[in-house]
């Protein structure tokens, strides 16, 4: 099966062609290279391949590419240099939210999309805006502490 | 194997059509069909029939209210919008919320949800509760029925090689008090182990209407008209004198297949604690077990 699919990948369009069934997050990762998504369980229930789809967090590995027609793709790829994702970068370096890496990525869409919506989040706000994302490291909470740190820092550019 | 083929109509009309003429399997979220297909990282899903894509319908989304007080939902709505939603009556927004976590609920559907199936699903047991109905479409016209109806049993629905879920239309609700309560290993990312939402009416010391519905209890949700009908007509301050009575028939309508001691007890002390709560005259609103 070979159909056209059109949406905007990190604000780029793009029009894919080949089978609509593929999933998401092998085609980010191999038509277009962006490695930055990890996939874990491969069911939707990590977290540690999300994205944002029209502002919405979402699981890529769950989707078939036919399901993105028209809508606009955000990958960790699209907001490493912009302002609000070095804001959190910086503050997951700066806690020590990271050591094997692997969920950060996901963990990061996550934030994003939680400070965008609620700049000043409770801690209870903060987990419920991850709770989808698994971390076998951590223990959360220097995640938690490092997206604390993440809402003050840029509370200008959060409440923009 | 052959490959399937993939459909990804732009409009209804174009969806109803190819439905009609292919059967494809028809896909929304995929939160249910791109796990269950899977073949693994890197590998394309393996569906063994066509497949007709539909997240992109606009027809199939939105929540309003209709003149005469019942919710409309598009069937395409995801559980994130729903939850969100202060047109939907309290029980659907509480179910819809604990599933999975925000990136699950911003791609399931309520379609999907019921169109699954699964004795499990979070969105059909407080619809069944309610007398939610079902809209479904072909390009021959349309028909209604309950959800209690729509699923017959575990992955078993009434839908027609040639038909969509376009809609589901909620009547009105007057409850005066609620309970929901949804039973999984974690608060994110949990299947239910159980869940049970119960709603009742009081007016001026008597009970006008009760209902109860068990999700995850056997092979599709239990509700039971004629147990309800125990509690309905008595007056809240005697309430304890049938309750024994409403309790068992309940518990002989539900059937659950793992750990049913478990299912059944927990089943039982969560209504008791919801029909105890109206015997003692509990503010109306939601009757919550952490209180």
């Amino acid at each position: 099966m070979y159909t056209e699919v059109r949406f905007t990948l990190n604000g780029e369009q793009k029009l894919y062609r080949g089978d609509p069934l593929r999933r998401l997050i092998d085609v980010l990762r191999e038509d277009y290279g962006l490695t930055g998504s990890k996939e874990g369980c491969g069911e939707g229930e990590c977290g540690a391949c999300s994205i944002i789809k029209d502002s919405e967090l979402v699981t890529s590995c769950i989707l078939p590419v036919g399901a993105v027609n028209g809508c606009a793709l955000t990958t960790i790829e699209g907001i490493r240099d912009t302002e609000k994702g070095r804001c959190i970068i910086d503050a997951y370096a700066e806690g020590g939210a990271v050591q094997c890496g692997f969920c950060i990525p996901g963990m990061v869409m996550a934030t994003y999309v939680l400070l965008s919506k609620n700049p000043d989040p409770t801690e209870e706000e903060i987990r419920v805006g991850i709770s989808g994302n698994i971390c076998r490291c951590t223990g959360y909470d220097l995640i938690v502490e490092c997206i604390k740190l993440a809402a003050k820092k840029g509370a200008a550019l959060w409440n923009r | 194997m052959e490959q399937v083929k993939c459909f990804i109509p732009e409009t209804l009309e174009e969806a109803l059509r190819i439905r009609k003429e292919t059967g494809a399997t028809v896909l929304a979220g995929g939160s249910d069909l791109m796990v269950a297909n899977s073949m693994g990282a890197g590998v394309t899903p393996a569906f063994r029939n066509d497949v007709m894509i539909i997240a992109g319908l606009k027809e199939l989304k939105g929540i309003r209210t209709l003149p005469d007080g019942s919710v409309e939902i598009g069937a395409g709505t995801t559980s994130a919008e729903i939850a969100a939603s202060p047109l939907v009556p309290e029980l659907l927004r509480e179910a819809a919320s604990r599933m999975g976590a925000i990136a699950l609920r911003n791609s399931a559907t309520i379609g999907g949800n019921i169109g699954n199936a699964s004795p499990k699903g979070d969105m059909p047991q407080p619809l069944i509760l309610m007398d939610a109905e079902v809209v479904l479409t072909s390009a021959d016209g349309e028909r209604r029925m309950l959800v209690d109806d729509y699923i017959i049993a575990s992955k078993k629905t009434a839908l027609h090689d040639d038909e969509l879920i376009t809609k589901v239309i909620i009547p009105k609700q007057d409850f005066t008090h609620i309970f929901y309560r949804k039973v999984g290993m974690r608060r994110a990312n949990a299947i239910s182990k159980l869940t049970l939402s119960a709603a009742a009416t009081i007016r001026d010391g008597v009970v006008v209407d009760f209902r109860a519905s068990s999700g995850a209890a056997g092979p599709k949700v239990a509700r039971s008209r004629k147990a309800e009908e125990l509690l309905i007509g008595k007056k809240t301050s005697e309430l304890h004198i049938c309750k024994e009575e409403f309790l068992d028939a309940w518990n002989a309508v539900i059937s659950p297949h793992a750990m049913p001691e478990y299912r059944r007890n927990t089943t039982r002390r969560m209504l008791a604690f919801f029909i105890d709560a109206l015997e003692a005259g509990h503010a109306p609103g939601r009757v919550d077990i952490s209180e």
